[in-house]
């Protein structure tokens, strides 16, 4: 809301520049109403809402932070493990909390499960090294199968039950069955684009009421937006959603995960798989997945990534979820 | 179009600027350009007092003319050479990124352009002891990348930690806080991040392209006026008070370029320092690509402009002569 407000105040600031006034905020902080509505053309009630607007800004100054506090702030955050060693192995640790990743699959590939499957790892309780959290679950397709989180999550108790070996981890337990999992995940259905934008620019509000929700999944971010016949549009409004996604990563310390679908793509006499929404849209997140067969074996790859090296792991989706190809490295 | 306040010069105070808003006189501009005995009758102020008023505010707010000469030699004596950390980029940008310009890269997703971003902040606060401003768009900035890059060129944990505070991190994720944070820095802020060490040196915004692109296209030409904006806040800052910028575009489309540079990465931590590539996982393969593709990217960012000016390619080329004319001692090195 406020940001929204925001930028009505600097649109009517930026109509006003074409008269000799105000050109930043802090000009407009000694100005009476009377005078602003005069000068502006506005109101007077507007006028004095873009003033209290401003000086609840406070000028808006923004907060610096030095690398160092960055680095203790990211030392106290957890990723979510995946439960795949090998996948949490080549992203040190899981999904980074406070990034945005996305994961990129042809259908059938697991993009969904991985989905699935993290949606019920937030919860893990923090004594067992999960984060505790809960999850914001954005269904665009219909893929969301409350009898698939059900076996997941059961897996994930069953798993956490054999490790319990002290007293807190004994209590924690009891606040951790397929039920607490179930209703610790929001599930928001949207249809179209515009639901979906809708829903993200509501979002921050939620996130507000709901500080323990650590993970936003969209699944997917592809589909409502294939169908589009105004492409510069669609890559103006893809654009501003990657910028939303990532602020509301940032600011609520929340992990963005969306999926993509792939495309194919001829050059000449050749055709190559690449992921879906062109390649202006690969710069939106800030670690890329990209799930493939590869003959009958299933591959993750770090595409991109700014603080992990390019890697590729294999994986299996069994009844349990997503696990590694051998059983006894699972977890 | 600066409009008058109290406390913008001696004399200036608020019962006047009053009388002068009665007579129409708002802005700076207003009273500089009226006639200066007619407003003391009309605003019952002294002339004197007036005529002092408007010295002051033509002396605050006017260009003045400078020599080409002087000019020269004040381009001689202010602008430092920041190394960028990596030998061939260096050599690219003929010894690395100067003060009071605006330094460009681009490239496709993944191609390295927030590597070499993390790359030269490290240097820059590492080994020249400088402080950076970096303006994170997009969230991508890891301080434990930043730690990891040090740690190839350190073993000493205090002088990591200190290097790691001399970096200080802004996080906008939309134009109208991005300018914000830039008309801050100019207006005060660049002084107070100096304070806990070496002065500023460089602005990198990475990237600038995620919080303009939003904007452009459509019916609208908002973004565009916003764009200029932020092009010419960052100038200025760049001229006004020295400082090297680095900022980083996308590459919508990617071109033949990226096809022959393969889907590879700048891993390792730093792109001179090869030896916690392995330990990173990129393996050998990754090693040997990795200067190689350091420079594609930097390439890329000269075929950029080139597109776009030809002259800054020969300008290029005319300051490898002037660079050994001058001599080296310009160049800033190791504080200690």
């Amino acid at each position: 809301m406020y940001d929204s407000w925001r930028h009505v105040v600097k649109k009517r600031k930026k109509k006003k520049k074409s008269r000799p006034s105000a050109l930043f905020t802090s000009d407009l902080l000694h100005l009476h109403p009377p005078q602003l509505s005069q000068e502006a053309g506005l109101s007077q009630q507007e006028a004095l809402e873009v003033l209290q607007a401003v000086r609840s800004g406070g000028g808006g100054a923004s907060v610096s932070l030095t690398a160092l506090e960055l680095l203790q702030k990211e030392a106290e955050t957890r990723s979510i493990v995946t439960f795949s060693s090998r996948l949490d192995a080549a992203l040190s640790g899981g999904v980074p909390v406070g990034k945005t990743t996305e994961i990129c699959g042809t259908p059938g590939t697991g993009k969904t499960q991985l989905c699935l499957q993290l949606a019920v790892d937030v919860q893990v309780p923090q004594c067992f090294g999960g984060v505790g959290g809960q999850v914001v679950f954005i269904d665009t397709e219909g893929s969301f199968l409350r009898q698939r989180v059900t076996d997941v999550g059961g897996a994930a108790v069953r798993h956490c039950s054999l490790l319990v070996e002290d007293e807190e981890q004994r209590v924690a337990m009891t606040t951790f069955t397929v039920e607490d999992i179930l209703s610790n995940i929001f599930l928001v259905h949207c249809f179209d684009h515009v639901e979906l934008l809708a829903e993200l620019h509501l979002l921050p509000d939620f996130l507000s009421d709901h500080p323990r929700v650590r993970l936003l999944v969209i699944d997917s971010v592809a589909f409502p937006f294939r169908r589009f016949d105004d492409l510069s549009q669609r890559t103006r409004l893809l654009y501003g959603l990657a910028q939303q996604l990532s602020a509301i990563a940032t600011r609520h310390t929340v992990a963005v995960v969306i999926t993509n679908q792939m495309t194919t793509r001829v050059r000449g006499s050749q055709s190559q798989l690449v992921p879906a929404l062109g390649d202006s849209w690969g710069h939106a997140s800030n670690i890329r997945l990209l799930l493939q067969w590869s003959g009958s074996q299933r591959l993750a790859t770090v595409v991109k990534s700014p603080s992990h090296a390019d890697a590729t792991v294999q994986y299996q989706i069994s009844s349990d979820g997503f696990r590694d190809t051998d059983q006894s490295g699972a977890g | 179009m600066v409009v008058l306040r109290a406390g913008m010069c001696p004399g200036l105070e608020e019962d006047l600027i009053r009388d002068l808003r009665a007579a129409d006189i708002k802005t700076v501009e207003d009273l500089v350009s009226s006639d200066i005995e007619e407003l003391a009758q009309k605003c019952s102020a002294s002339y004197k007092a007036l005529f002092a008023i408007r010295r002051v505010l033509l002396a605050q707010h006017t260009a003045f003319p400078v020599s080409g000469a002087d000019l020269y030699e004040e381009l001689l004596s202010s602008t430092a050479i920041l190394s960028t950390g990596n030998p061939s980029f260096d050599k690219l940008l003929d010894s690395g990124l100067y003060t009071g310009e605006i330094t460009e890269l681009s490239g496709g997703p993944g191609s390295g352009k927030s590597q070499v971003c993390f790359g030269v902040a490290v240097h820059i606060s590492h080994q020249l002891k400088q402080s950076v401003i970096y303006i994170d768009t997009t969230g991508g900035l890891s301080a434990g990348r930043l730690l990891q890059m040090l740690q190839t060129e350190t073993s000493d944990t205090e002088a990591q930690m200190e290097a790691l505070q001399r970096i200080h991190v802004f996080r906008s994720f939309d134009i109208f806080s991005l300018l914000d944070c830039l008309h801050g820095l100019s207006g005060g802020g660049l002084q107070q991040a100096s304070v806990g060490g070496g002065s500023v040196k460089a602005v990198i915004v990475d990237s600038v392209s995620a919080v303009i692109s939003p904007l452009l296209g459509g019916k609208q030409n908002e973004g565009m006026s916003l764009m200029i904006q932020v092009a010419g806040v960052l100038k200025t800052m760049a001229k006004d008070f020295n400082i090297a910028a680095l900022v980083t575009n996308h590459v919508t489309r990617s071109g033949g370029w990226r096809a022959a540079a393969g889907p590879r990465r700048v891993v390792g931590s730093h792109p001179q320092n090869q030896s916690s590539a392995g330990a990173a996982g990129g393996g050998r393969g990754a090693l040997q690509s990795l200067l190689g593709h350091a420079d594609q990217v930097l390439q890329t960012a000269v075929f950029h402009q080139r597109a776009v000016r030809p002259a800054v390619v020969e300008s290029l080329q005319r300051r490898n002569l002037w660079k050994e004319e001058t001599g080296r001692d310009r160049f800033l090195t190791r504080a200690n």
